[in-house]
């Protein structure tokens, strides 16, 4: 499998080939262009992608990757657990703004995304291209 | 000023912002310390609890990236929207088809406006009283070293929920400051190896014993990626081939408990030590 230079590569090649079918793994190759894609937009600081049995993550600055996957993984929790109390079914997006970036998250079958961004990008159109 | 009249005017603001916007079927206002300082009638007291505990977790995490402004969650039936205001923070249940730009520029003027009234008006009384004793302690983030190192196995993994049953605790002042490494996970295994016991850098710890006035480093918190949290006991890396190399060596077993693999990432913060 490519792996781009500059990402730091959590979930290794043999990781993603733990996958159980063929089919996963492109499914996985797709989400990671669209992925790549959308970090080259302009404002786009970096994405983390997890499955159950792996995870990749192309953040610019490496010292936060620690910082970033934590808080996204808390606020994903942390959205699951106000959607079922508010009741609003199935989560589709959740936004979290805060002083210094902003970050999207979404689920796409059983991948977890993160995409964070400085505040003024549009990540509405993030999403639109995710789905 | 008196508290009621703070809570009333607060709630009052609730409101209008619920008239303005009809798609607000439910409003309330946390402090960031996770009281409630005002609620409509729709506010139910479970599902505020249970805000109060999620919000609380990920401001916490959220510190890291300079604190959490905004929050928006949106389900197939309606959307969440959470908005920091004042140190406060705004929650509010709203209909799928909510006009939220129209809503945040709303919230944006009349909360604050109240806010700031209320703050010239009364001066004295610096910040509302909460309406409900609901407080939730922070979780510390760090937990004080036990008096004895005692890892057990058993309770390697930390969750969540370990951590709300640490809430009591009250981190000391000066560790919130603590140093920490990005260090890259190794593994190794052996007959003799201590599950609880974690090797590190010589030049690590000896840079960490620096800054605590010398004294030894004997245990760390490893923070992994999806976030579990651990304490271990501290050696310097035996074999000297690792030295040098920005890696943290953790036995196999325990790197199964953590859910680890070679190569990962993880955070090692040093564990003050006792006096």
């Amino acid at each position: 499998m490519p792996v781009k230079k500059k990402a730091q590569q959590v979930g290794t090649a043999e990781q993603v080939e733990l996958a159980p079918q063929a089919e996963a793994k492109e499914h996985v190759a797709d989400l990671r262009t669209v992925l790549d894609n959308i970090k080259a937009r302009e404002g786009v600081i970096g994405y983390i992608l997890r499955a159950s049995t792996s995870a990749a993550v192309d953040i610019k600055d490496p010292s936060k990757i620690i910082d970033y996957a934590v808080l996204s993984a808390s606020a994903l929790e942390s959205a699951e657990s106000l959607s079922h109390a508010f009741e609003l079914g199935k989560l589709n997006k959740v936004v979290v703004e805060s002083k210094d970036l902003k970050i999207l998250l979404l689920t796409i079958g059983e991948h977890r995304i993160s995409v964070f961004m400085e505040k003024n990008v549009d990540h509405n159109a993030i999403y639109k291209e995710m789905t | 000023m008196n508290e009621e009249v703070y809570a009333v005017a607060l709630k009052n603001a609730l409101v209008e912002i619920k008239n303005i916007c009809p798609d607000v079927h439910q409003a309330f206002i946390l402090m960031d310390n996770g009281t409630i300082v005002a609620g409509d009638e729709q506010a139910v007291e479970p599902i505020v609890e249970r805000t109060i505990n999620s919000l609380q977790s990920l401001t916490e995490k959220a510190g890291s990236v300079g604190g959490l402004d905004d929050l928006l969650i949106e389900g197939d039936k309606g959307k969440v929207y959470v908005s920091q205001v004042n140190g406060m923070y705004s929650v509010m249940a709203l209909s799928k088809s909510a006009d939220l730009p129209f809503l945040r520029t709303v919230t944006g003027i009349i909360l604050p406006t109240i806010l700031k009234v209320l703050n010239s008006i009364g001066s004295e009384t610096p910040l509302p009283a909460p309406l409900k004793s609901t407080q939730i302690v922070t979780p510390p983030k760090f937990r004080p070293a036990p008096s004895k190192p005692t890892v057990k196995e058993e309770a390697v993994e930390e969750t969540v929920k370990e951590h709300e049953e640490a809430e009591e605790i009250e981190a000391p002042e000066a560790l919130t400051h603590l140093p920490f490494e990005q260090l890259i996970v190794d593994k190794f295994g052996g007959l003799m190896v201590r599950s609880d016991t974690v090797q590190l850098d010589l030049e690590i710890l000896e840079r960490w014993s620096s800054l605590f006035n010398g004294k030894e480093i004997h245990e760390v918190d490893i923070e992994t990626f999806s976030g579990k949290t651990s304490r271990y006991k501290a050696k310097v890396i035996s074999d000297k081939k690792f030295d040098g190399k920005g890696i943290i060596r953790i036995p196999e077993k325990t790197c199964e408990t953590l859910e680890l693999k070679r190569g990962e990432l993880v955070r090692v913060k040093p564990v003050v030590p006792e006096e």
